[in-house]
C-alpha cells in the first residue's frame, strides 16, 4: 500500500524534527538521492569488483549508499546548519528548500536521470489471507508486508536509540532548546550530523523500498510533498503518528478515488490528502498524536 | 510628593484563581486599584505577579473569579477588549516589534484610534494622510517626553536594553490609556536609568492622572513611588496596604527573607 | 559626496513621511521610470521583451504580492501559483463569457476572485503558522491545480484543456506588439507598486509587521490578528491574481494549469527571499535575479565547460542550474537573510558617506 511508503518518508521528517526542531523539506530529495545511489551502486559495484552473488553485491551497495548519505549529512551540517543556528524557523525551512533543489540537481548529475531498478529480492507475488472470514480472502501484498516489517524494525531500533542511549537523550535536549543544550556542553554540531545521518539512513531504507516497488525515478521527489499531510495527521512530533497517519492517508486516498472520484471527475488523489490535512489544521493542528503547540509571551 | 486626588475604585479583582494543568499559579486573589493611584505588586520570584497582570490584560483566562473595570464585570476579556477599554501594558521580556523603527513601534500603539480603511490608505488621499500626520504628532510628543529623539528611525532591535524599555513604555503611552500595567519596567537597569524611569512614571501619573499598576523588585523604588502595595507569595496574597504597613508586615518579611529555624 | 542629505531639512511630518525622503532618490526613481517607459521600448528587440522584460515586469508584480503576505505579514505561503491561476482563469472567463468586457476590468475581476480564494485559504492562518500554514497553502495549490484541470466550466469546456486569448486591446489601443505588451504590464506594475508602498507605510502595514514580529503582543495593543492576517491574504492574492491574469493574457497568450504549478509558487517565494522580505524594492531585485539567472547560466556554463574541455549537455545543464539555484538560496540565507534589498541599502549607506570610510 502506498500508505506504508508515505509513512516511511514521514518517519524521516518526524525524526529530524523531534531531534533538532528543524523541519527538513529536503527529506524527499534525500529519499530519491539515496535510492539513486543504491540503484547505481548495485549496478556498478559488482562490475567493479567482479562479484557474482546478488546478496553480497546488494549489501556492498547498501553500505556504499549509507556512507554516501553520511557524507551528505556531514556536508549539510558543516556548510549550512552550522551557520543558521539562531535563525527563526522560517529561515531554516527555506534553507531546507534550497537544499532540496541542490540535492535534486546533484543526484541527477552524479547518477543520471533515467529510470533505474532496485532488486533486493522482495517478494512480488500476492498473498491471500483470511480466506475463512471473507469470501475469496483478502488480497495482501507480500511486498508491502515485508516493507511494513522493515519499517517496524527501523522504528523499534530508533526508539531504543532515542530512549536508552546518552546520545538519544542529547538529541532530545537539542530538539527542545538549542541554546540551553549548548550551554550544558552538548556539542550541537556533532548532534546535528548524527540526526541527519539517521534521517539519511531512514531515507535510504525508504528509498530502497519505494524504488524496488516503483522503480527509481524523478517523481520520487513529489514523495516529500505527498508525505506532508501524513505528518499533519499524525502529529509532527509523533513516530507512531507518522505510521498511522501514513496508513490512513494511503487507504483514504484509494477509497476516495473509488467512491468520490466518479462524482467529481476523477483524479482527486492529488488533493484528498491535503484537504484532509486542512481540516485537521483548522480543528486539531497537532494531529492525532502530536504535542499541543503553545505560544508564550 | 505632590498632593493628588486619588479617586474611587476603578479596577476590582475578585477571587481570581489561575491553573495551568496541575499547577496553581494564583489562588483566590482579591484586591482593588483606585483611580489615579500608583499600585505596586511585589513578591518573590514565581509568586504569580506577571500571571496576575496577564489575567487583567486578557492574555490568560482565569479559572475562577472576576474582574470589574469601571463598573463592568468580566470573568474573562479578550486582549483587544481590554485595550479598547483603555488598559495598556508593558512586558517583562519586551514584546517590541524588533523589525520596525521606534516611530513605527509607537505608531502601532495608536492603532485603535485609526479610522481610515484600506482603500483610503492605499491611495493615501486626504483623510488618510491627515490622520497619519495627526498621529505622528502625538507620537512625537511621547518621543520628546521619553527623550528618545535621536533614535526615532532606528530599528528597535538595534537599541540597547534600557532604551528598548523606554520604547515599550512609549508604546503603552501612545494608547492614551486610563490604566497602565507595567511589568518590571526597571529590570536590568542601572541607577541612573532607574531614576529616569521613575521620573517618567511619576510624570505620567501626575500630568495625565494615569492609574498605574506596577510590578517591581526594587524595594526602594516601590516604597518611594507607590500609593499602595499588594504582596503575593506562591500565588496567594499576603499583604495589602500602604508601603509602610506592608514593610512591617511579618508575613511579607518572612516571604522575602525566609523564616529562621 | 554625491549622495549627501545636507540641506535637506524636513519641516513637516508630511515631508518626513514621504516615500523617498532624500531628493537624490526621488530624481533617481523618476529617471528610472522614465527610462523604463520611454527609452527601453525604443532600443529593446523582440527577444529582450519576450524573454526578459515582460516576464520580469509581471513576475515582479507577483513577487510584490507575495512579499506583502510573506515578507510584511510573516505568513508563509506556498500557494501563490494557485492564486495566479485563479486570477488568470477567472479573468479569462469574465473576458470570454461577458460581451464587451473591457480588458482591464476582466483582469481586475480575476484579481477579485483570487482575493476570495486567498482569504478562504488564509483562514487556517488564524489557527496555525509556519510549516503548518505552508501545508494549508499547499492544499490550495493542489486543489486549484485539479480544479482548473478537471472542472470544465473554467476552461469554457474546451476539449484540449487549455485556453487562449487574442486581440487584446485597451480603449481602442491594440496590444499586440512586444513593446505595447511591455508598457501595458509596466503600467500595472508602477500603479500597484505605488499603492502597495502606501499601504505598507500606513497603519495597515504596521499592523502586518506587528503580526509578523510578535502576534501575541500585537493583540494586546488592540490589533486584531484576524483582520490583519486576512487583509494581508486579501491584498496579496489580489495583486498575485492580477499578475496571473497578465501572465496568461499578455505573456503566454494560451495556457494550461501547468503554467501555475507548484514550481511557480516556489519561484515566487525564492524571489521574495533573495530579493528581500518585507521590502517593495526587494521584490524587484528578486524578480530580476530569478529571471536573469537561468539565462546567464545558459550562456556561462557551456563556455566554462569548454574552458576545461567538457561539453555540457542540455540535461546536465539544467541539472547544474538546479544545483546552483539551490546553493544560491542557501548562500543568501546564510550570508544575508534580508536579501538583495539589504545589500542595496548597505551600499546606499556607504554611498552617503563616500568618499569617507565611516
Amino acid at each position: 500500500m502506498a500508505g506504508m511508503l508515505y509513512a516511511l518518508v514521514a518517519l524521516g521528517f518526524v525524526l529530524i524534527f523531534k531531534a533538532s526542531g528543524v523541519f527538513n523539506f529536503a527529506q524527499g530529495a534525500m529519499v530519491l538521492f539515496a535510492a539513486l545511489a543504491m540503484a547505481r551502486f548495485s549496478e556498478w559495484i559488482p562490475g567493479l569488483l567482479g562479484i557474482d552473488s546478488k546478496l553480497v553485491g546488494n549489501l556492498l551497495a547498501f553500505c556504499a549508499a549509507a556512507a554516501l548519505m553520511f557524507v551528505l549529512a556531514w556536508l549539510i551540517e558543516r556548510l549550512v546548519l552550522r551557520h543558521l543556528v539562531n535563525q527563526e524557523g522560517v529561515t531554516l525551512l527555506m534553507a531546507t528548500l534550497g537544499i532540496t533543489y541542490f540535492i535534486d540537481g546533484l543526484g541527477q548529475t552524479l547518477f543520471g536521470s533515467d529510470i533505474y531498478k532496485i532488486d533486493i529480492g522482495m517478494p512480488k507475488d500476492p498473498l491471500f489471507a483470511f480466506e475463512s472470514m471473507f469470501q475469496g480472502g483478502v488480497l495482501l501484498n507480500k511486498e508491502d508486508m515485508v516493507a511494513a516489517a522493515i519499517a517496524a524494525a527501523l522504528v523499534a531500533a530508533l526508539s531504543l536509540f532515542f530512549q536508552k542511549t546518552a546520545t538519544g537523550r542529547a538529541l532530545r535536549a537539542v530538539a527542545d532548546d538549542h541554546q540551553a543544550a549548548q550551554s550544558i556542553g552538548i556539542p550541537l554540531n556533532r548532534i546535528w550530523v548524527i540526526v541527519w545521518c539517521v534521517a539519511g539512513i531512514t531515507a535510504l531504507v525508504a528509498g530502497i523500498i519505494w524504488g524496488s516497488k516503483l522503480g527509481v525515478q524523478f517523481s520520487l521527489t513529489t514523495v516529500a510533498l505527498r508525505a506532508l499531510p501524513v505528518i499533519i495527521l499524525g502529529g509532527l512530533t509523533s513516530v507512531p503518528g507518522a505510521i498511522i497517519g501514513g496508513l490512513i492517508i494511503g487507504v483514504g486516498e484509494k477509497l476516495s478515488e473509488v467512491y468520490l472520484g466518479p462524482l467529481v471527475g476523477g483524479g482527486i488523489e492529488i488533493w484528498f490528502a491535503y484537504m484532509l490535512a486542512l481540516v485537521f489544521l483548522l480543528f486539531r493542528p497537532q494531529g492525532l498524536f502530536g504535542e499541543k503547540i503553545i505560544d508564550r509571551v | 510628593m505632590a498632593h493628588k486626588k486619588v479617586g474611587d475604585v476603578i479596577l476590582d479583582v475578585k477571587n481570581i484563581s489561575l491553573r495551568f494543568g496541575g499547577v496553581k499559579a494564583l489562588t483566590d486573589i482579591s484586591f482593588n486599584v483606585k483611580e489615579h493611584e500608583i499600585r505596586s505588586i511585589i513578591g518573590p520570584n514565581g509568586a504569580g505577579k506577571s500571571s496576575m497582570l496577564n489575567c487583567i490584560n486578557g492574555v490568560y483566562k482565569p479559572s475562577e473569579g472576576s474582574i470589574t473595570f469601571r463598573g463592568q464585570t468580566f470573568s474573562h476579556m479578550s486582549s483587544r477588549q481590554v485595550a479598547e477599554m483603555g488598559v495598556a501594558r508593558t512586558f517583562q521580556n519586551l514584546a517590541l516589534f524588533k523589525g520596525m523603527s521606534v516611530i513605527d513601534n509607537l505608531m502601532t500603539g495608536r492603532n485603535l484610534r485609526i479610522r481610515s480603511n484600506l482603500l483610503l490608505q492605499a491611495l493615501r488621499l486626504g483623510p488618510a494622510q491627515r490622520e497619519e500626520e495627526a498621529h505622528r504628532e502625538k507620537v512625537e510628543h511621547i518621543i520628546d517626553f521619553l527623550e528618545i529623539q535621536a533614535y526615532r528611525k532606528t530599528p528597535v532591535g538595534q537599541l540597547p536594553y534600557g532604551l528598548q524599555k523606554r520604547v515599550d513604555l512609549g508604546r503603552a503611552l501612545a494608547m492614551e490609556p486610563q490604566v497602565l500595567l507595567l511589568d518590571e519596567p526597571m529590570a536590568g537597569m542601572n541607577v541612573e536609568e532607574k531614576q529616569d524611569m521613575c521620573r517618567f512614571i511619576l510624570d505620567v501619573n501626575d500630568e495625565f492622572g494615569t492609574t498605574t499598576v506596577l510590578i517591581e523588585h526594587d524595594m526602594g523604588v516601590v516604597m518611594d513611588i507607590s500609593d499602595r502595595v499588594v504582596v503575593l507569595d506562591y500565588g496567594k496574597k499576603i499583604g495589602d496596604g500602604a508601603p509602610d504597613e506592608v514593610r512591617n508586615n511579618e508575613d511579607v518579611i518572612r516571604a522575602y527573607l525566609g523564616s529562621s529555624h | 559626496m554625491l549622495y549627501r542629505e545636507n540641506g535637506q531639512f524636513k519641516t513637516t511630518y508630511r515631508s518626513d513621511q514621504q516615500i523617498f525622503t532624500i531628493s537624490q532618490d526621488r530624481w533617481a526613481i523618476l529617471a528610472l521610470v522614465a527610462f523604463a517607459a520611454i527609452a527601453v521600448p525604443l532600443f529593446a528587440d523582440e527577444y529582450l521583451f519576450r524573454a526578459i522584460l515582460i516576464p520580469f515586469v509581471i513576475l515582479a508584480l507577483a513577487a510584490l504580492g507575495v512579499n506583502i503576505l510573506v515578507g510584511y505579514c510573516g505568513q508563509i505561503s506556498l500557494g501563490s501559483g494557485a492564486f495566479m491561476a485563479v486570477g488568470a482563469y477567472m479573468a479569462y472567463n469574465s473576458y470570454v463569457r461577458i460581451e464587451g468586457m473591457p480588458l482591464i476590468v476582466a483582469l481586475l475581476s480575476g484579481g477579485f476572485f483570487a482575493t476570495l480564494v486567498g482569504m478562504a485559504f488564509g483562514i487556517p492562518s488564524l489557527r496555525v503558522k509556519g510549516l503548518y500554514l505552508a501545508v494549508a497553502t499547499l492544499a490550495a495549490q493542489f486543489f486549484c491545480d485539479w480544479t482548473f484541470l478537471r472542472v470544465g466550466w473554467f476552461t469554457n469546456n474546451n476539449p484540449s484543456g487549455s485556453v487562449s486569448v487574442s486581440n487584446l486591446s485597451v480603449l481602442g489601443w491594440s496590444i499586440d506588439s512586444p513593446a505595447a505588451k511591455y508598457l501595458f504590464c509596466l503600467a500595472f506594475l508602477v500603479v500597484f507598486a505605488l499603492l502597495a508602498k502606501n499601504l505598507v507605510r500606513g497603519a495597515i502595514g504596521r499592523e502586518w509587521m506587528a503580526i509578523r514580529d510578535m502576534d501575541v503582543a500585537a493583540a494586546v495593543i488592540g490589533i486584531r490578528p484576524m483582520y490583519a492576517k486576512l487583509s494581508a491574504f486579501a491584498v496579496s492574492s489580489f495583486i498575485v491574481g492580477v499578475a496571473g491574469g497578465l501572465w496568461g493574457f499578455v505573456h503566454l497568450g494560451a495556457w494550461e494549469p501547468a503554467a501555475f504549478s507548484i514550481d511557480r509558487s516556489f519561484q515566487l517565494l525564492f524571489m521574495v527571499i533573495i530579493g528581500g522580505m518585507g521590502s517593495i524594492m526587494g521584490s524587484f531585485f528578486g524578480a530580476a535575479f530569478i529571471v536573469l539567472l537561468p539565462i546567464l547560466l545558459n550562456q556561462l556554463l557551456p563556455w566554462a565547460g569548454e574552458l576545461i574541455g567538457v561539453t555540457v549537455s542540455t540535461a546536465a545543464l539544467s541539472h547544474t542550474e538546479v544545483m546552483i539555484f539551490g546553493a544560491l538560496i542557501v548562500w543568501f540565507l546564510i550570508v544575508e537573510p534580508h536579501g538583495l534589498a539589504k545589500l542595496w541599502s548597505i551600499a546606499k549607506q556607504k554611498l552617503r558617506i563616500w568618499p569617507f570610510p565611516h
